[in-house]
């Protein structure tokens, strides 16, 4: 017995390697972080307790960017997720489900930035899609997909990105139902979408959760589509924080943005999951 | 109204194995036909067929002489109690149980009545709140089961139902689900490894073997007299001889065997074929005293072991290198080394035809 607790003690030892760069990476630099928002950590000049910058970032351009973000993080994981699941839920049932699996993983391996770029070609002013709805005469004028107030033809691309990293966690998600639980709904009269509603979207949820999370925390926090397709104001919180602290030298005032999207994240997630929650219950 | 079902030449092939050599039998309304057989040969592919979930190569499924190819399995009014179980992992038991009623829109305080009754039947009373994983593998099963009897299908297909319940309770199941099987009139196709329970339970049994069909008779008739070496192997203990035949001797063969030339029964007129003889061991009678005896064969050996079953006393002896085993009354008293006479009553010695 006292060996079995030794031998646990040097155990821990293996852990290092993960805690190690957690402890190093994750929690000091949030640490740091949160500090210089409360006016520590300075590289010039003094550094010490103060609450000032936390009295000046609330303003109107930092509320304006919160909601864009926000508009951009829950609209592209909503609607890649509204998307994603018909596509999975075909695809299952399609020929050569692999090779269109595969294809439409691509945008996954394209980053993000040369993505952005792809598709502001085909929605810029003058690109293919106005072009041809301008050539059709379903509009008279092209619509400006691009840098629009609405932050639309980010969104677009987004979704674009982000649809097929979903599809991967939610292909394995309904391939993991087992066939003969679906069969057995069958067998007891269910027809495909009481299937759909009572055994493949309650199986799935958890990935679907978790997929909407990942795909939330990427693009609320993105900055490379925002800055090159977004709109010109109001920009990211990514975008406002990087200004602040390279062109203005705020870093104090930086370190209170990212501490605040670090905030609005966890926050954000701790909604979707106790939605997530109360669905299951609902069943 | 009962439904008969029809099953003709069904051919299932995967990939290019194929499962299922053309098969046909049929069915009729309120009858239950138990399916046996080895493993593999194809049971639950049959009953997939049925329910709808395979599409066969060839060959047809009919219910009441309606040929149901292209009706979805939802259509079918078919239940499948799943040998895998197949619960609904996210649901309770009682929304497991409820799951078949309410696609079916029946009111709901009937719905109520009748899953808790289906509860109550499987010894699940009080585990409705229940999620699958917490339960035991022989409640998981009786869950699958309750599902499948609670909605009153056409037909029930069951698939081992009762393969992890203990003997206690796997006698009263079956009793259960024979009563309400006959109370409903549903016709029933019930697929078991145990072939005490295949001729205590059906009307009729398919014995099976590697994708064929060998023989459809009552319990009765199936033990009693078993087409081929492989049922009479198969459904009860049979001391199986190697044969050949000789010549009609009235009602009976001539029969040439390892074991001596003995009279048979060739019930099934098999002729042409290679033949083996089964005799079932409670039919080898020990001769202890001289006695006049008429239609009888008699067999002489010495006992290597007397094996005490409690309810009866089993005795291997060997003729001519040739071990034969003997289920005699417990009260006998047979020593190991005797050397005994043994009377089988000639009607009891059956020809049957041996696999290629
Ligand atoms: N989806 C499948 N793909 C390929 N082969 C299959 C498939 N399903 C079953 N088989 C094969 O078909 C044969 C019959 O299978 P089946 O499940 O009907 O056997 P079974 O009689 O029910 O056996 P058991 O008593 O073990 O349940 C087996 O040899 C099996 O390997
Ligand atoms: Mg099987």
């Amino acid at each position: 017995m006292m060996k079995k607790g030794k031998r646990f003690e040097w155990g821990y030892l293996l852990l290092i390697p993960g805690i190690g760069y957690i402890l190093l990476f994750i929690i000091m630099s949030t640490y740091v972080m949160i500090m210089q928002s409360l006016g520590y950590y300075n590289y010039t000049g003094e550094s010490g307790f103060s609450l000032q910058f936390w009295g000046e970032v609330f303003d109107q351009q930092f509320l304006d960017s919160l909601l864009y973000s926000l508009k951009i993080g829950i609209g592209s994981s909503m609607i890649s997720i509204v998307i994603c699941y018909p596509f999975v839920l075909i695809l299952q049932k399609t020929k050569g489900k692999r090779i269109l699996l595969s294809i439409m993983k691509t945008p996954m391996f394209i980053p993000a930035l040369v993505g952005s770029f792809l598709i502001i070609n085909i929605i810029d002013y003058h690109g293919i899609v106005n072009e041809l709805l301008v050539f059709l005469r379903i509009i008279e004028e092209p619509l400006r997909l691009r840098n629009d107030k609405y932050g639309i033809g980010v969104l677009m691309i987004q979704v674009w990105k982000n649809v097929p990293f979903q599809m991967l966690i939610m292909s394995s998600a309904i391939e993991s139902i087992r066939k003969d639980v679906v069969d057995a709904a069958r067998n007891l009269g269910a027809n495909i979408f009481s299937i759909i509603r009572h055994i493949i979207l309650p199986l799935t949820l958890p990935s679907a959760l978790i997929a909407v999370t990942l795909v939330f925390i990427g693009t609320f926090n993105d900055f490379a589509v925002s800055n090159t397709a977004g709109p010109l104001y109001p920009n990211s919180l990514s975008s406002l924080m990087l200004r602040n602290a390279n062109v203005f030298g705020e870093w104090n005032l930086s370190a209170c943005i990212g501490t605040m999207m670090m905030i609005t994240t966890i926050l954000l997630v701790s909604i979707y999951t106790l939605i997530a929650k109360r669905l299951e219950k609902l069943d | 109204m009962a439904t008969s079902v029809s099953v003709n030449n069904v051919v299932k092939k995967f990939g290019n194995v194929t499962v299922l050599k053309g098969i046909s039998f049929h069915i009729e309304p309120g009858e239950f036909v138990t399916l046996l057989g080895p493993s593999g040969c194809g049971k639950t592919t049959i009953l997939r067929i049925i329910a709808g979930f395979l599409d066969p190569e060839e060959g047809q499924v009919l219910f009441n002489d309606k040929v149901v190819n292209n009706v979805k399995p939802n259509k079918r009014n078919t239940a499948m109690c799943f040998q895998s179980y197949a619960l609904f992992p996210n649901k309770t038991v009682y929304e497991n149980i409820r799951f078949g009623l309410r696609m079916r829109k029946v009111p709901s305080d009937e719905q109520r009545q009748r899953v808790e009754n289906a509860i109550a039947m499987v010894n699940l009373t009080g585990l409705g709140d229940r999620k699958p994983y917490e339960l035991s593998g022989g409640q998981q099963q009786r869950v699958a089961l309750a599902r499948a009897i609670v909605v009153n299908p056409d037909i029930l297909l069951f698939d081992e139902p009762l393969s992890n319940l203990d003997a206690k309770l796997r006698e009263r199941v079956r009793m259960e689900i024979r009563e309400v099987q006959k109370a409903m009139g549903i016709t029933t196709i019930y697929v078991t490894h145990d072939q005490a329970e295949a001729l205590s339970i059906s009307d009729n049994v398919i014995a099976m073997s590697n994708g064929t069909i060998v023989q459809k008779a009552s319990p009765r008739a199936i033990y009693d007299y078993p087409s081929t070496e492989f049922v009479a192997d198969h459904i009860g203990a049979a001391n199986i001889i190697p044969a050949e035949m000789g010549s009609a001797k009235g009602d009976f063969v001539e029969v040439n065997t390892p074991i001596g030339c003995l009279y048979a029964n060739n019930f099934h007129h098999i002729k042409d074929q290679k033949i083996a003889l089964c005799i079932r061991p409670e039919d080898l009678h020990p001769v202890l005293k001289k006695e006049r005896m008429e239609n009888m064969n008699i067999i002489t050996g010495k006992i290597r072991n007397a094996i005490y079953m409690g309810n009866q006393l089993d005795l291997f002896f060997l003729v001519n290198d040739y071990l034969i085993r003997a289920s005699v009354p417990k009260d006998y008293i047979i020593e190991e080394g005797a050397t005994i006479d043994f009377a089988i009553p000639r009607d009891k010695v059956l020809v049957v035809g041996c696999e290629k």
